[in-house]
């Protein structure tokens, strides 16, 4: 399954640097994991291609970060910040 | 202390409406659309606004799209600063080229309120019959690329119907559904007496709103507003006083929240007298409830001082005339027989509403 950031939700930078969501009147501060996996979505990458990406940026594990992109795509969808 | 920088800015862009509903929270005085501030003023407040970093900003009113090409500019100028702009609009004027226009400036998100699920009772409500052309402007929304949210402000004459306006809203495939309980404040307030939901109503609604959640979860997110006259302890109002967001109001007047104009004793900085950062750091205005310091009892030694702020001083103030009392909607409060003989009173219910004053919107 791909996704992509639900309508009228931006990914951007705060004036202090950090990297926020914007979404209908709030805003949600990200951690760098959850910037850099939300980076990455564009509808075309499903969490396997994403999490592949990040293990060869991080050098990281990656079944431990397909795990991890996959809990935070799921809370992200039910919160509905980001659309399968 | 310095206070935090606010998060988010409302501009009320004009007080004119073609609706007259007697729940609107804007004052009874809707003072000179001739004193609207003008375009360029309002740029300016979007350019203070993103110099104190505020990344939320809500256009609204009044009906705010009144204000129609200037309405695009001030959506242009904040997507240019970095912000997300939200739209907060009964809709009637959303027709497609506008709508464009407003979402090619960057437009981030749309809330259009709907009275009720149908149109002879959102009539009987609004004063004017424009619930097909809301459906319109709903329908439109919801094919194009940007947020949006449908609200619905809950009071005694609809609240029976909130099963079918959730079903409404299913219908339509709404992801984003607001049920605010009407807060009592400018017409709201003089209406209190006809509006006031029964106890029956509200844990009615409260089981239905619960079920619905439950129901429709990952599909539609339901923010229900609480009634505030029912609860133990009051609403923790703007997060406290002067504490995340800020109001500017048509005639240029910064509030620290929408109803405050209505604590008569206390003067408001305007957008003329200095900067939105001026009027929120060194205010005598915003600087008079802020933190914990000006409470009196029962607030001062309360352990929830820090959860409800003391709850509401707008409220305070239309219930007690101190804008410095606690909330009267506070269980604590020596005021609390007020609210409590408003909610339990019987012969008032049967007072029809006065709908706000109709306003010139050519």
């Amino acid at each position: 399954m791909t996704y992509r950031l639900a309508r009228g939700v931006r990914l951007q930078k705060a004036p202090d640097g950090a990297a926020v969501l914007l979404v209908p009147e709030g805003i949600v501060t990200l951690n760098d994991s959850a910037a850099a996996t939300l980076e990455l979505l564009d509808g075309n990458r499903d969490p396997g291609a994403i999490a592949a990406m990040l293990a060869e940026r991080y050098q990281a594990d990656l079944p431990e970060l397909t795990s991890d992109v996959c809990t935070l795509l799921d809370d992200f969808v039910e919160r509905g910040y980001v659309t399968p | 202390m310095t206070p935090p920088d606010p998060r988010s800015i409302l501009c009320e862009l004009t007080y004119r409406c073609n609706l007259q509903c007697p729940y609107c929270y804007n004052p009874l005085d809707l003072g000179n659309p001739r004193e609207e501030i003008d375009v360029a003023t309002w740029l300016r407040v979007l350019d203070e606004a993103a110099d104190l970093g505020i990344l939320q900003i809500g256009f609204s009113g009044g009906e705010p799209t009144l204000r129609r090409a200037d309405l695009v500019r001030l959506v242009e100028r904040t997507t240019s600063r970095g912000g997300y702009a939200n739209l907060i609009t009964q809709g009637t004027f959303l027709d497609a080229e506008y709508l464009d226009a407003l979402l090619a400036a960057g437009l981030a998100h749309v809330q259009i309120s709907i009275q009720a699920p149908e149109r002879e009772s959102a009539f009987a409500i609004a004063g004017t019959d424009v619930h097909d052309r809301k459906l319109e402007a709903l329908r439109l929304v919801a094919t194009r690329d940007v947020a949006l949210t449908l609200n619905c402000v809950l009071h005694r004459l609809n609240h029976d119907a909130l099963p079918e306006v959730i079903a409404f809203a299913e219908r339509e495939g709404i992801r984003r559904l607001e049920l605010a309980n009407v807060q009592f404040y400018g017409w709201a307030y003089r209406n209190r007496g006809a509006l006031i939901p029964t106890r029956e109503q509200v844990e009615r609604s409260a089981r239905i709103v619960s079920a619905a959640r439950e129901r429709l979860r990952g599909r539609m997110e339901i923010i229900y507003v609480l009634p505030d006259y029912f609860e133990e302890f009051p609403k923790p109002c703007m997060h406290g006083w002067a504490q995340v967001a800020l109001t500017v109001t048509p005639d240029g007047r910064i509030l620290p929240c929408p109803a405050a104009a209505g604590i008569t004793t206390l003067t408001f900085p305007t957008v003329r007298d200095g900067t939105l950062a001026d009027a929120w750091r060194n205010s005598d205005a915003f600087r008079a409830y802020r933190g914990t310091g000006w409470m009196p009892e029962p607030c001062r030694s309360c352990d929830r001082r820090e959860l409800d702020f003391g709850g509401c001083r707008c409220q305070a103030f239309l219930l007690t005339g101190d804008a410095a009392a606690t909330d009267p909607a506070c269980s604590k409060s020596p005021h609390h027989d007020s609210v409590v003989a408003l909610r339990d009173a019987g012969p008032e219910r049967e007072v029809a509403p006065v709908p706000r004053r109709p306003t010139p919107v050519a």
